[in-house]
């Protein structure tokens, strides 16, 4: 679904944002990148639907070479959900805002009508209200439902809950997930440690533009010393798990660590 | 000393109180964390310290609120500011220059610090936060996290008594966001200031604060020391605030008896607490 | 372009002198050049902006400002020089157009003007810090610090409201708005509905900003707040009569 091959990018062609990152998406799954701020992992989401091209090597997104593709055409099959949801809203109602993505793809207005009332009713707006009477975490789910309304086969996340409160944010990941479920792919900047333990399989570490680290959620989570080159902490029971050393190798959640300790009494 | 006397508050035009009935003691030096769902009324409760409530946003105010014993409706905005110092979580917003010693000389200028003083608060600020190397730079140029050190070290120099932050670290990541935390601990240890920060970020809280608030529509729900909120995580959830999971995990080993001391709140806590459930 | 009329650091001679003695100097510069109708004037005060360039330590800069300006000239130069007809033809053209020597003569010292006269006021901006500009308006002048503040603020909030917008067409061009598209017709068409969330967005900022201004003080200001000084000197009065002198000099030839 999604391939980078050796790619590069500078901004203004002055010192690289991002050097030489390669790695491989397969269609399904989902995939988190985390890093610090600055580690350029904004502009590798914006690599993935064009919105930045390669200055060198190769970004194919759904078989398409993005420096080939427009971005608009990539957006046919490509969901981009940015932190900030008020720089996609920008219609007078829910029900306009969710339309438009809709119209712009050129659906008749049979198909149109039908496919937004759908999302109304999965997410339970209200098709009158005006987007900017909503909560910051309405807008963002709002940001989320215009998107989903395309049917992407590719979500983008650009740090998805920022500034949301902890109901907001497991919210917009449960539709997320349940996207994921259904087929879609998924790639989600984040750092937030707690929410990629939660919900990718997959984690890429960026740090200073460059790939440090790629590998099943597991085992990327609770290598420290990996974590630590890109200024990350380990989540906190992963955390634990390490600190506790022997016996609780790969520990990751509550629950087994629970079970490790029951474990090791009853031997 | 803050005090808050059965505090309410509804923003002009709006249906309902963003504040409800709040009666509430922070006693000098105290580093207080609050917490809730977005619409809770945290940012609220820290308008009302900085006297934006009301002056600045009008509606029905009840209650008194006094701060160092002035009456915040009674004294305004201009004496409030020399005592309760506001830091902001929009970032680029809440700046005023273009250089970051403009930054701070504008607050000094303006509360009229006399001039031989300013050159020493504005280095004093500045080394405070460990940001001495950034005095020439302009603002534009720096990152999320200097930025923000910049906004408290223009506050810091202003030396008010009380801290108010408002989700300080909402755009920062987790190595800022800790350093902006260790730094208002420094800053509450060392220098004695009142902090009290609004933040989403409940495993900063749990690690740095000693005082917790949790916030549901306009009231306060809990309030107390952290480890001894927390504990309450049940109930929490059901606020939509969500603990950290060494708390999960606590809970977890003390439903099948396997320990029963205080909860743990941080990772270190959380290593003594699985060791004393081997033992 | 970028970055054309930023401040560039430095501590010459140039860079020292008060802000307004800046200001009043590149705006004698200006004048001068319209009092003289003379073409190697022009030229002279164009050679002389280039050595104060230089000895701000800009020279660079200046240069890249002469070519683009250069550039303009040649356009404007081409459409002068068509419209005047009075004078002995030098060129007839098609279409009855005549080239004139008085045409000639009269587009050169046009152009030659506006690059002599533009170029004072982009290298005062670029050896001064706004916030000088504006502090020594309020501190000298007694310019209300309002109004020195609300035009600092406004274009500092320059690049802010430019990522803005940038921001937000990046959002609607990965929803599928074509503002990749190359039609500079279709573009302006869609960017202006996005003009609601730039303004919301907007809004919020400078309210943001105006409070934490009031938060630390605004409203206390007075005109001799300011923690800098700007005293004229010795350099400035020197710098000044050279001005004066200047004008003097284009009126007498």
């Amino acid at each position: 679904m999604i391939q980078f091959d050796h790619v590069c990018f500078g901004y203004d062609g002055l010192q690289s944002t991002l050097e030489d990152i390669s790695f491989h998406v397969a269609a399904g799954e989902f995939v988190a990148v985390a890093g610090s701020n600055g580690a350029g992992k904004s502009t590798l989401a914006k690599l993935v639907n064009g919105l930045a091209r390669p200055t060198a090597g190769r970004v194919v997104t759904g078989g398409m070479d993005t420096r080939k593709a427009h971005t608009s055409v990539l957006a046919r099959s490509v969901g981009f959900l940015f932190q900030n949801p008020d720089r996609q809203i920008c219609q007078n109602t829910v029900r306009e805002e969710i339309q438009f993505g809709l119209t712009l793809r050129g659906f008749d207005p049979k198909e149109t009508h039908a496919r937004c009332q759908e999302v109304l009713d999965d997410f339970g707006f209200d098709g009158n209200a005006a987007p900017f009477s909503l909560s910051r975490g309405e807008r963002q789910r709002l940001a989320l439902a215009s998107l989903l309304a395309l049917r992407p086969r590719l979500l983008i996340l650009d740090e998805p809950t920022t500034g949301l409160d902890y109901r907001e944010c497991t919210h917009i990941m449960q539709i997320v997930r349940r996207q994921n479920c259904q087929g879609a792919t998924v790639l989600m900047i984040s750092h937030d440690m707690e929410i990629v333990q939660d919900y990718a399989d997959r984690v890429l570490v960026l740090h200073e533009g460059r790939l440090l680290g790629d590998g099943p959620a597991r085992r990327v989570l609770a290598d420290r010393e990996l974590l630590a080159q890109a200024s990350l902490l380990p989540p906190q029971i992963a955390d634990l798990a390490l600190r506790l050393g022997e016996g609780f190798e790969g520990v990751f959640t509550a629950e087994e660590m629970v079970g490790r300790i029951e474990g090791r009494r009853s031997a | 000393m803050i005090r808050f006397e059965q505090v309410g508050f509804q923003y002009k035009g709006a249906p309902t109180f963003a504040l409800r009935d709040i009666s509430l003691t922070i006693k000098p030096g105290e580093f207080v964390g609050i917490i809730g769902s977005s619409g809770a009324g945290k940012t609220s409760l820290t308008r009302c310290i900085n006297g934006v409530i009301p002056h600045h946003f009008p509606g029905n105010f009840y209650g008194a609120v006094t701060v160092d014993g002035m009456d915040t409706v009674v004294c305004g905005l201009d004496a409030l500011s020399r005592k309760v110092g506001s830091v902001f979580q929009d970032i680029d917003g809440q700046m005023v220059a273009s250089l970051v010693e403009d930054e701070l000389l504008f607050g000094l200028e303006n509360f009229a610090v006399p001039r031989e003083e300013i050159p020493q608060r504005i280095s004093a600020a500045l080394e405070a936060l460990g940001i001495a190397g950034l005095r020439q730079r302009a603002i534009a140029s720096l990152s999320g996290g200097q930025k923000q050190k910049v906004a408290i070290a223009a506050i810091l120099a202003l030396r008010p008594d009380i801290l108010v932050l408002d989700e300080p670290t909402g755009e920062l990541d987790p190595a800022s966001s800790r350093a902006i935390f260790s730094l208002l601990r420094t800053l509450n240890e060392t220098y004695g200031m009142t902090i009290v920060v609004v933040e989403q970020k409940i495993m900063l809280l749990c690690e740095y604060v000693q005082r917790l608030l949790v916030m549901d529509a306009g009231s306060i729900r809990f309030d107390g020391p952290v480890r001894q909120v927390v504990a309450h995580s049940g109930e929490l959830e059901a606020l939509g605030v969500h603990c950290p999971r060494v708390v999960t995990l606590c809970g977890l080993l003390q439903a099948c008896g396997l320990y029963q001391g205080p909860p743990a709140i941080t990772v270190e806590q959380a290593q003594a607490m699985v060791k004393e459930a081997l033992a | 372009m970028k970055g054309f009329l930023e401040y560039v650091p430095g501590d010459t001679p140039l860079h020292r002198l008060n802000p307004l003695t800046k200001l009043l100097l590149s705006l004698l510069i200006c004048a001068s050049c319209f009092v003289s109708g003379y073409h190697l004037f022009s030229v002279g005060i164009i050679i002389l902006n280039l050595l104060m360039a230089a000895s701000a330590g800009i020279l660079r800069r200046a240069a890249v400002m002469l070519a683009s300006l250069a550039k303009l000239s040649l356009v404007l130069f081409l459409i002068q020089v068509l419209c005047v007809r009075q004078g002995t033809p030098l060129l007839t053209l098609p279409l009855g157009l005549i080239i004139t020597d008085r045409g000639v003569s009269f587009s050169l010292l046009i152009v030659l003007r506006l690059i002599a006269a533009t170029l004072p006021l982009a290298l005062m901006l670029s050896v001064t810090q706004l916030s000088d500009l504006s502090g020594a308006l309020v501190d000298r002048v007694g310019v209300p610090y309002l109004y020195a503040f609300a035009l600092t603020t406004a274009i500092r909030f320059i690049p802010v409201f430019a990522g803005e917008m940038s921001g937000i067409m990046e959002a609607q061009t990965a929803r599928g708005v074509e503002f990749d598209s190359h039609n500079p017709f279709k573009k302006i068409r869609l960017i202006l509905p996005l003009c609601v969330p730039l303004l919301i967005s907007s809004v919020q900022r400078i309210e943001g900003s105006a409070l934490s201004a009031q938060l630390r003080g605004f409203n206390l200001r007075r005109r001799h707040s300011g923690y800098k000084r700007y005293p004229f000197r010795i350099t400035d009065l020197a710098s000044l009569l050279a001005g004066a002198a200047l004008i003097a000099l284009a009126a007498c030839i």
